[in-house]
């Protein structure tokens, strides 16, 4: 395993959190749009779940159907939203693309919106992490969904 | 005198709101017809008979009993009706009432009921059409902004979560969205789709849903700025808290 902190020691972590949940669109144009910045080396998309079918109650089974989950395309790479954005979490190479970003965040977003740094990725194997991916693990990676999920990581301009 | 009772105290909006959803004093601000209002809350079919889980108390030869005598049954336990449930979620972000005041609301204005409070919703059980009748009258009034507000009988996740952007209130199930500047629900409260579209009305303006709350908000009308409620909220504390206080010596 590489040294966690040899390369990404300098990088910085930003966290978006507007003042509304997004609506598939306006996320596909923020995401587009932070897509073409140089220097963003990871990106989370952080929000509440929208199911496939209802889960529990006398209704368990049924389609939901939620107009939130959508195909989005960003960069020529299309996903499937499984959650209303809420929160966009990105490792930025320095502070100047930092500030591009919280530039590109005014011009699309209809609304206010909260921009932190902070720690928001790790980059040391958790125990889960351990146990999913093993002492090989890349340490790149980590951080990047949730170890419990089957969702994969989604690798923006790869065909994969 | 006739005695008037004193309800909430405070002089903010706010606690004057509360008065109101306590006292029953609340405004009708748009009509759902029976026929929906069964269907969205999921029950029976619209419609139809209420289904009873016992012969009419009339039939059924009551034994003698002083209490019986006193009390006269609702009309949903005088039919023998099941009993059932409607449950609310209400958002953080300035919904009309909280659970403590839909509670509150059902317990002082409605009988035969059982009202549960939790934190993110709040149930009322009661004979089937004592149920209805408290849940026509909430959904019907003040007590209730269509994006605000949710029918929900499970999976209520969202009362404490950012608004969408369109300013509705997030449903998981997606039981209900705005469509054409109101709110229309196609799903019942548990998200099993119904055959109709339910229009539940417009939903409030920012301005009216921060003239109409029941929440105290830093961003709208602090709970610090009543002094009189705090007065009395931690009266309420100290005395609660003296009264458990035993000394055995």
């Amino acid at each position: 395993m590489k040294d966690p902190d040899s390369e990404t020691v300098n990088r910085i972590q930003v966290e978006i959190c507007p003042k509304r949940l997004l609506n598939p669109e306006t996320a596909q144009m923020l995401l587009s749009e932070l897509s073409t910045l140089d220097g963003i080396s990871k990106a989370i998309i952080h929000g509440p779940r929208l199911p496939m079918t209802v889960a529990a109650g006398p209704g368990s089974g049924e389609d939901v159907g939620h107009a939130g989950r959508k195909v989005i395309v960003i960069a020529d790479t299309a996903l499937e939203l499984s959650i209303s954005v809420g929160r966009i979490r990105l490792e930025v190479a320095d502070a100047d693309v930092k500030e591009e970003v919280r530039i590109t965040c005014e011009k699309v977003l209809p609304f206010q919106f909260e921009f932190k740094e902070g720690l928001y990725f790790h980059n040391r194997l958790t125990v889960s992490d351990y146990a999913k991916y093993g002492p090989d693990a890349n340490v790149e990676m980590l951080g990047l969904s949730d170890p419990k999920s089957n969702n994969p990581i989604c690798i923006i301009g790869s065909k994969e | 005198m006739a005695y008037k009772p004193q309800y909430y105290p405070g002089a903010t909006s706010v606690a004057a709101n509360r008065r109101k959803h306590m006292a029953g004093d609340i405004e009708k601000l748009r009509e759902i017809s029976d026929d929906d209002l069964t269907a969205v809350l999921g029950h029976r079919a619209p419609g139809s008979d209420y289904p009873s889980t016992h012969p009419p108390l009339a039939e059924m030869g009551e034994p003698a009993c002083s209490i019986r005598e006193i009390v006269e049954a609702t009309p949903g336990a005088k039919a023998g009706d099941r009993v059932r449930y409607v449950q609310f979620a209400d958002s953080m972000y300035n919904a009309p009432s909280t659970p403590y005041f839909r509670s509150y609301h059902a317990a002082i204005n409605a009988r035969g009921v059982d009202p549960g409070t939790l934190s993110g919703r709040q149930v009322v059980e009661a004979r089937e059409r004592d149920m209805e009748e408290v849940a026509k009258v909430q959904l019907e009034t003040e007590m209730s902004c269509p994006g605000l507000s949710g029918l929900r009988g499970c999976t209520v996740h969202g009362h404490s979560l950012r608004l969408q952007e369109d300013g509705v209130m997030f449903d998981m199930l997606d039981r209900r969205r705005l469509e054409n500047g109101t709110i229309i629900e196609d799903k019942d409260q548990v998200g099993v789709p119904i055959d109709r579209k339910v229009d539940l009305g417009k939903p409030m303006s920012e301005a009216e849903a921060a003239k109409r709350t029941t929440f105290y908000r830093i961003d709208n009308v602090s709970f610090r700025s009543d002094p009189e409620v705090i007065e009395w909220t931690q009266k309420v504390w100290e005395l609660r808290t003296l009264y458990g206080f035993q000394p055995k010596n």
